[in-house]
């Protein structure tokens, strides 16, 4: 009789295990690594694997942020360029303080603080968030293009450390990847507030109908984006060494490609946290394996693409089978 | 021999047809549903209908709601497919497949929702979906299509422009432009779902004046209504419906109100649950005033501490506007409440919740559940601070909770799984959990048993019944009349955004309250009535 519910027990976690959305990606992460592992000598070695974490962890972070957007039933669309301002603040900050503290502190809150302007527009303003990100995404590019139109803005080695250093051999970016997705991870599983978003995201008319504060949870989602893009502006002032006022232009689309690419839906509502981290590094691979096999750069874009609408494609399949055992 | 029969058929057809001829003049019978019904899920939302269409005549298909009125219209729109039955028209069995094949039998519908394109003008909405004239350029023909508009609404004797954004138009004329759609078609069977319910009397005289005059020209027009004095008023032939089935049908001139009102109610009442005698307490919330423009007005009433207040009424009577804006959906535009001798201001659910007030929504999938997501989570999201510790939110102690709700309500299904693969009932009941679980006073329950198949649903009177017994204040809508008699403490009775009739249990007359949710005066002798209740 035990060892019968036992069992019971076991094959429902296994079907829930079977319908988790991160799934899909991830045996298709899996494959691609052991196709690539087989065919293309230097890929499997660890110091590459590391390398590709270490590449995408910019994105990873932020798609972080972005992915809890996502599955508020929202999007931020102005990353990149927010990227590159916090990139801006912490460039400028560490070029009069030196070291990385005060210089991350600034950029942090300088994001933080555009988030609750993105947040409150769409929450409280009640522009649709596709339009009121696109605006930040445009204004905010234009203050970078008056404020360092000409030549690039460096910051010293010593400043750098975020994006260069090892802590006990692993890249500091891997690390601050890792923390921000442990913390993404403990907000969305064990805070109200990671509930209450996903319930927004999958059923607003419910949520409103049970109370829930709904435009406290938008805000504050769209300054976890913008409190990411300053985390993350460390690591790539620190990567990149150098900042123009070109810098991450196009980044906003990376991030939602990683986002959606990892399983989470496009629409809200249901995804994973794992999501755009899977995600990120999917793309990581890719980059990297087409690299090793000297395919040429122009032909990246196009297969990304590509890539993108199969898992979309797979996605909405996926969802109308759904509906349909409904 | 055969032959012979087959002649004596004939004969016998044609005797009944000289026989109809002469006893209401010449008519032509357009239509007809024969033993008719259409099942949704194993129930029967109408079964065996007959229904006769004929030329000249305005048809009046009157019920409840719930009687599956809509569905008979839908079904001879070609919008359901008939799981039993026939379609006679013009004396060929048909079966339409959608919409479009019996337009193409020339029956028009005018739904009950407006279904117009408010950005297009009302030219483009008349041929919306219809081959549109073109020139020999090959371009939309716009002069021509603007032409045939206003033909047709000059053959309905109204002036609008046709040129204008329908948007612009008031709900009475763009109920005629639905009218003008049906008609354009050279529809000879026009149906109407409630096309009175958004006018005013006199827009509504003005409507009955264009189906005087569609009928004058052969026109068969059946209508569902709720206002009874326009039955009477317009109608030549009355159809009763009740609880799916076909009731009565005769010439409209052979009923009056009263009888009409018992037909649809339906005798006699027998009252399914036995509830448990209660001595309501203190007031837990009062209503004095309450008003939203255009929705309802000047709403007063009392909801004491362990009783159950039923509201009746009619869908779009303002019941449900009421409950939420008692829940802070709507906030009130006039008007006060007070919860438990306090005034309160409740601009939001989660001001209402605060102070002690949940509501079960009518739409359970849309409003209520997150189908997507296991019952412990539907069920805890609403209020997880309770379960909380330092921030943090435990599964297991999610689960735990839940699980008093599933053995205290007897949820069956798996839980562990996502809510959209319960039952109706089971999803009603995770649903009732996730109220509870917000510890509230007062519960504001709208159709709380829509959808939900018998056995569950006395399962969940049963909860609604031992809510009140532990003193929750508990104000009921709903659309059946057996269960807010069965169920309420007090009956209220809304009708058009009004509270127009209050009645005092245990004992109801059925009759007083049909004819108040049907807005009727009660008869002046109630002596013999008294017998059925």
């Amino acid at each position: 009789m035990m060892a019968q519910t036992a069992s019971a027990e076991r094959a429902q976690s296994r079907a829930r295990v079977a319908i988790r959305p991160e799934l899909a990606p991830l045996v298709f992460l899996v494959l691609l690594s052991a196709i690539l592992g087989a065919t293309t000598t230097g890929f499997l070695a660890v110091d590459n694997l590391v390398s590709i974490v270490a590449q995408v962890a910019v994105v990873g972070t932020v798609a972080l942020a972005v992915n809890l957007v996502i599955l508020n039933g929202e999007i931020d669309v102005s990353t990149g360029s927010l990227l590159a301002t916090c990139s801006l603040v912490f460039g400028a900050v560490a070029n009069s303080t030196g070291g990385v503290l005060w210089p991350f502190l600034a950029a942090v809150g300088f994001g933080g603080v555009i988030g609750i302007i993105n947040g409150s527009l769409v929450a409280f303003g009640g522009i649709p968030s596709i339009i009121a990100t696109l605006g930040m995404l445009l204004i905010l590019r234009g203050l970078l293009l008056v404020k360092a139109a000409v030549g690039v803005l460096a910051i010293d080695p010593p400043s750098r450390g975020l994006g260069i250093d090892f802590i006990l051999g692993i890249p500091v970016p891997v690390l601050i990847l890792v923390a921000v997705y442990v913390v993404a991870e403990i907000i969305v599983r064990r805070t109200t507030f990671g509930r209450d978003v996903i319930a927004i995201g999958s059923n607003g008319r419910a949520a409103r109908f049970i109370g829930l504060p709904i435009g406290r949870v938008k805000v504050i989602c769209f300054t976890l984006s913008g409190i990411c893009c300053g985390i993350a502006s460390g690591v790539f002032f620190g990567q990149i060494g150098q900042l123009q006022a070109t810098a991450a232009t196009g980044f906003e689309l990376r991030v939602i490609a990683a986002v959606v690419l990892g399983g989470t839906s496009i629409i809200g509502g249901s995804g994973s946290v794992i999501a755009p981290v899977l995600g990120a590094v999917l793309v990581g691979v890719i980059l990297n394996g087409l690299a090793l096999n000297a395919v040429p750069e122009t032909l990246e874009q196009f297969i990304l693409g590509l890539l993108i609408l199969t898992a979309i494609s797979l996605d909405a399949i996926r969802q109308r089978l759904s509906l349909r055992r409904r | 021999m055969q032959k012979i029969i087959e002649k004596l058929d004939v004969d016998d057809v044609a005797n009944t047809s000289v026989r109809a001829e002469t006893s209401c003049g010449s008519v032509r019978t357009l239509c007809e549903l024969k033993g008719v019904g259409k099942q949704f899920g194993g129930t029967w939302a109408c079964r065996n209908i007959d229904l006769t269409v004929n030329a000249g005549e305005v048809h009046a298909v009157v019920g409840e709601n719930g009687a599956g009125k809509s569905t008979l219209m839908k079904l001879l729109h070609g919008v359901y497919i008939p799981d039993e039955g026939s379609i006679v028209r013009d004396g060929q069995t048909i079966s339409f497949r959608s919409p479009r094949d019996a337009e193409a039998a020339g029956i028009a519908m005018v739904p009950q929702e407006l279904d117009l394109f408010p950005d297009l003008s009302v030219c483009e909405n008349l041929f919306v979906g219809r081959e549109r004239p073109r020139t020999r350029f090959g371009t939309f023909d716009w002069k021509a299509m603007q032409r045939e508009s206003r033909a047709v609404f000059a053959r309905l004797g109204i002036e609008i422009d046709v040129r204008a954004l329908v948007r612009s138009l008031s709900s009475a004329s763009a109920q005629m432009v639905e009218i003008a759609r049906a008609l354009l078609g050279n529809a000879e069977i026009v149906l109407m779902d409630e096309p009175t319910a958004a006018l005013s009397l006199k827009e509504a005289e003005r409507l009955f004046s264009i189906v005087r005059e569609l009928c004058d020209r052969g026109v068969g027009v059946v209508y569902i209504t709720h206002r009874l004095e326009e039955v009477f008023e317009n109608a030549d032939q009355i159809t009763v419906m009740r609880d799916g089935a076909w009731v009565h049908t005769g010439p409209s001139n052979q009923l009056d109100k009263h009888q009409l009102v018992e037909l649809m109610v339906g005798r006699p009442v027998q009252k399914f649950f036995h509830r448990t005698p209660r001595s309501p307490g203190e007031v837990a919330v009062k209503v004095q005033g309450l008003g939203v423009r255009g929705l309802f007005e000047n709403a007063s009433l009392e909801l004491r501490k362990g009783e159950i207040v039923g509201l009746a009424g009619l869908i779009g009577a303002g019941r449900s506007e009421l409950a939420q804006t008692i829940f802070g959906i709507t906030p009130a535009e006039t008007g006060s409440i007070e919860v438990l001798g306090r005034r309160v201001k409740i601009g939001s659910p989660s001001a209402a919740l605060k102070h002690g007030i949940a509501y079960l929504p009518e739409e359970r999938r849309s409003q209520g559940l997150h189908l997507g997501y296991p019952g412990p989570w539907n069920i805890t999201f609403g209020n997880l601070d309770r379960l909380n510790w330092f921030g943090l939110t435990s599964r297991k102690v999610e689960r735990t909770e839940a699980s008093k709700y599933q053995s205290m309500f007897s949820i069956r299904g798996d839980m562990s799984t996502e809510v959209s693969g319960l039952s109706g009932g089971n999803q009603q009941k995770v649903l009732l959990s996730k109220i509870l679980f917000q510890e509230p006073d007062v519960i504001i329950l709208d159709e709380p048993t829509r959808g939900v198949d018998v056995g569950a649903r006395a399962e969940i009177y049963r909860i609604i019944d031992d809510l009140a017994n532990s003193g929750k204040a508990i104000l009921m809508i709903s659309s059946e009349l057996n269960e807010v008699l069965s169920m309420a403490d007090r009956i209220l009775v809304m009708y058009r955004g009004k509270i127009t009739g209050a009645f005092d249990g245990p004992d109801f007359s059925s009759r007083q309250i049909g004819y108040a949710i049907a807005g009727v005066d009660a008869p002046s002798s109630d002596a013999d009535l008294r017998t059925v209740a």
